[in-house]
């Protein structure tokens, strides 16, 4: 009686638990029929909540139905450098270049159409055509202005003592060590060093660009270095008039104000996978960045955000988003600063 | 010398093959560039990291032990007031995840972080653990020991050592470890709070550098490091005593004038590991502009639930497995498959993660990102913790009664379905409803090896954190607490149960 009472529980739980597997053994078995009828896989380390709507309207307009499956863009570089050439993944849709760089390095992406990379100018791609970026975004000095009157005119300034303690970092986000690279290879390495070991001392450390952007906000903190459109988001959120702090960019040329993108890359043969690209980079795909995130677009001839400085007026270095991926060095300087 | 049971043989071989599986990954990966490796190992960083996660894992096991065990002994065994509320209030910790509880603690505590924010976060949210099994094992000891102790003129304090101790080391120490190994583990809670462990060297390895042979390196440590604690927990365990076979109710220890501090220091618990998460989340949840798609809740609710409760269960019965071999036929080979199961269990959810992907992309494609995926990483990453609250109830179960029903003319094991289980069950369902608990605030090996519809609601729970837009998050968190709040209770009601055994 009980043995089969355990043996109708442990049933009734596989049955659950079949219920909501996947239908596994019908895509394997599809593999051999022609690509288009299945759904297109989509790895996307964009936050849901920001693409989906996006992946939604390409649906519509197109009928092909998207699988996405959301994580970091790190772990799902990573996953997809375990699964190799059998990722289940058509397009990878990460969050900065450098995530794109390193699953492009592994040889695992595939060459992008020139149809396709001649929409977006060259230097928010790949040089090898393997990734392309669909969204702009820059980095920005978010500060309090009651507590900071006079801005700094660079961020080397802010290794000065006046900021001690008062400078929100991120050192293990993904968007800060791009900066740190860009200033790397702009400044080089001893400079870089040097910054770094300052902001040991005058830097408060959090996980992420929001994190910073609330401390800034609570009072926590004076200024924090960030991408711009976490400012524009939280805007939306609370309403622009109950913000407390700003966001500004130093003055000209400077690597505290550099220019990163959002990118695509494409892993196999399926041909929705450039349909896909195609949408994000059409009129339809550039407004929703513009609109939604609070981003630029990389594709000409679109509209801004009011209140947006354009991409080619952002005082921002010269500096090819490809060297993202020589993340390695920047690392060790990181660490070497003791910040992570 | 009676045979273990085939059936829990295999249960109990096929569990030490998975927990090892990860450890053959991490060889792999680190025979891709050993001397990188022993760099990455030998950098001050790493030893840094190697003493912060060294003295957080004492310091959160000492204090969720104390914790842990004062709850457990004022609730069963002396005249607090209102003991059932108590035990619920005790467990109610275990429904919140620790990044929620740290989210709400730096929510209402601004600038709330570092080592001591870490250590009081992760001792309230471990406490629990030492709570539960405590409780159930004061609850089954004997008390007549204590009595003859106690009119023998040994003082309270001495018959608490001398006598009640030992009778509960086995149970306080194998909590212990569980709270030792989830902190060595952490991630979420400790990089909100920012305090740096040995587990957010692993994850940023992954994270920053994409670099898979440091981070292999990394964990190897950390396996060490587990196997060091296991090493120390089975020295110090002692034996597991039997149970009472007679019921009898012990006089319950008046606490007299001590009742107000130990009232206050109980709801002061409660208030700072309970109150504070809920008010913050309840906080969230007014203040909130954006409101939650119903329907998208009510797929990841179900999603959970669907998981949790199913997986929980199947772990349990394995769980059971393999206790059932270790405490009742004790062999080498029993001793070296517990020995395995929890020797990765300190191992980031991210590693054995990734390792689940390296060999389902590559070897299983047919189950990959399929459900049963994710179960078997739960497996891996879980039955520790339906080890630790299984064991008791097993090894409690008095031999004497086997062997009368074996001179009733009940044959060899028929006796473990026909004695041991009936008198066990409720450990074996505390034991699912842990899994379930813990499997429901899991995140990082569900967000990498779901089936891409499966929708839970930790995955909402991060999207909306993602953009920290704490307003939409919190009803995702909310219902997490809520749902977590079943199996948290189904071990409340046990524990209001064997209080009431006890009460008069």
């Amino acid at each position: 009686m009980k043995k089969s009472l355990g043996a109708a529980i442990a049933l009734m739980t596989a049955l659950s638990l079949a219920g909501c597997a996947p239908a596994a053994t019908e895509s394997t078995e599809s593999a051999s029929e022609t690509a288009s009828s299945e759904p297109l896989v989509v790895y996307a380390g964009r936050s849901e909540e920001l693409v989906q709507p996006l992946i939604d309207q390409f649906t519509e307009a197109t009928g092909i139905e998207v699988e996405v499956r959301y994580a970091g863009s790190a772990e799902l570089a990573a996953q997809i450098l375990e699964e190799g050439a059998n990722s289940p993944a058509d397009v990878f849709f990460a969050q900065d270049a450098g995530a794109l760089g390193a699953v492009s390095k592994a040889g695992l992406l595939k060459t992008l159409d020139q149809s396709l990379r001649d929409l977006v100018s060259p230097e928010y791609g790949a040089k090898d055509g393997s990734w392309i970026g669909v969204s702009g975004r820059v980095r920005v000095l978010n500060y309090n202005p009651e507590r900071v009157t006079e801005l700094p005119k660079s961020v080397f300034d802010l290794a000065n003592p006046e900021y001690q303690g008062r400078v929100g970092i991120a050192p293990t986000n993904a968007s800060f060590q791009a900066f740190v690279t860009a200033m790397r290879l702009i400044e080089g390495e001893a400079k870089t060093l040097q910054w770094l070991e300052a902001m040991k001392v005058n830097g408060v450390v959090y996980e992420k660009n929001g994190a910073i952007l609330d401390a800034v906000e609570a009072g926590e903190i004076d200024l924090g270095l960030i991408n711009h459109y976490y400012w524009y988001a939280k805007a939306k959120e609370v309403g622009v008039e109950n913000l407390k702090s700003k966001i500004a960019q130093f003055e000209s040329q400077d690597v505290g104000n550099l220019r990163n993108v959002a990118g695509v890359g494409i892993l196999s043969e399926n041909p929705n996978a450039k349909v896909f690209v195609e949408y994000l980079l059409s009129q339809q795909g550039q407004q929703y960045f513009v609109e939604q995130t609070g981003e630029y677009p990389l594709v000409a001839g679109i509209e801004l955000l009011e209140g947006l400085v354009p991409l080619s007026d952002i005082p921002a270095p010269e500096f090819d988003l490809n060297d993202l991926d020589a993340l390695e060095q920047t690392l060790e300087l990181i660490r070497q600063a003791g910040l992570i | 010398m009676r045979k273990p049971p085939v059936i829990v043989v295999a249960l109990g071989v096929f569990a030490s093959l998975a927990a090892l599986l990860p450890l053959g990954y991490l060889l792999i990966r680190l025979g891709q560039g050993f001397d990188k490796a022993v760099a990455e190992l030998l950098r001050p960083r790493t030893l840094e990291l190697l003493a912060n996660t060294v003295v957080l894992v004492i310091s959160v096991s000492v204090s969720a032990l104390v914790i842990g065990f004062l709850q457990a002994w004022l609730v069963t065994r002396t005249n607090l007031r209102a003991p059932g509320v108590f035990a619920v209030l005790a467990t109610l910790p275990l429904a919140i995840p620790s990044y929620v509880m740290a989210f709400a603690f730096t929510a209402t505590f601004p600038g709330f972080s570092g080592f001591f924010a870490a250590w009081l976060v992760l001792s309230l949210a471990t406490a629990p653990y030492v709570f539960i099994a405590v409780s159930a094992a004061l609850v089954r000891t004997d008390v007549s020991a204590e009595e003859v102790a106690r009119s023998l003129g040994l003082s309270r304090i001495k018959v608490l050592l001398r006598v009640t101790w030992p009778q509960v080391r086995p149970a306080a120490t194998a909590s212990s470890l569980l709270v030792a190994l989830y902190t060595l583990s952490e991630f979420g809670a400790i990089s909100i709070l920012r305090f740096d462990t040995f587990t957010r060297a692993i994850y940023n390895a992954y994270r920053l550098s994409f670099d898979r042979t440091s981070a292999a390196a990394l964990a190897l440590v950390l396996i060490m490091l587990t196997l060091m604690v296991i090493w120390f927990e089975r020295r110090y365990r002692g034996d597991y005593l039997p149970q009472r076979t007679a019921m009898q109710k012990p006089s319950r220890i008046a606490l007299g004038t001590m009742h107000p501090a130990a009232v206050f220091v109980l709801t002061s618990i409660a208030i700072i590991g309970v109150g504070v998460p809920l008010y913050s989340l309840l906080n969230w949840s007014i203040i909130g502009s954006s409101t939650a798609d119903l329907s998208e809740i009510v797929e990841a609710l179900v999603g959970s639930a669907t998981v949790a409760f199913g997986s929980g269960a199947l772990i349990a019965l394995v769980g059971l497995a393999v206790v059932i071999w270790v405490v009742r036929f004790p062999s080498p080979l029993a001793r070296a498959v517990e020995f395995s199961i929890w020797a990765t269990h300190a191992l980031p959810a991210i590693v054995i993660a990734l390792a689940l992907v390296f060999v389902g992309a590559n070897l299983l494609p047919w189950v990959y990102q399929s459900v049963w995926m994710l179960v078997f990483a739960y497996l891996i990453l879980f039955l520790p913790n339906a080890l630790s609250v299984i064991s008791t109830p097993i090894a409690q179960v008095p031999r004497s009664l086997e062997q009368v029903a074996n001179s009733l003319g009940v044959r060899g094991n028929r006796t473990l379905y026909k004695v041991v289980l009936p008198m066990a069950t409720p450990g074996i369902i505390a034991g699912a409803a842990v899994v379930s608990l813990t499997i429901l605030k899991e995140l990082p090996a569900t967000l990498l090896l779901r089936p891409t519809e499966l929708q839970t609601l930790a995955i909402r729970l991060w999207s909306a954190t993602e953009e920290l837009q704490f307003a939409q998050a919190a009803p995702y968190a909310l219902l997490l607490v809520l749902l977590a709040g079943i199996p948290a209770l189904a071990l409340n009601a046990q524990a209001r149960k064997a209080v009431a055994e006890v009460s008069d």
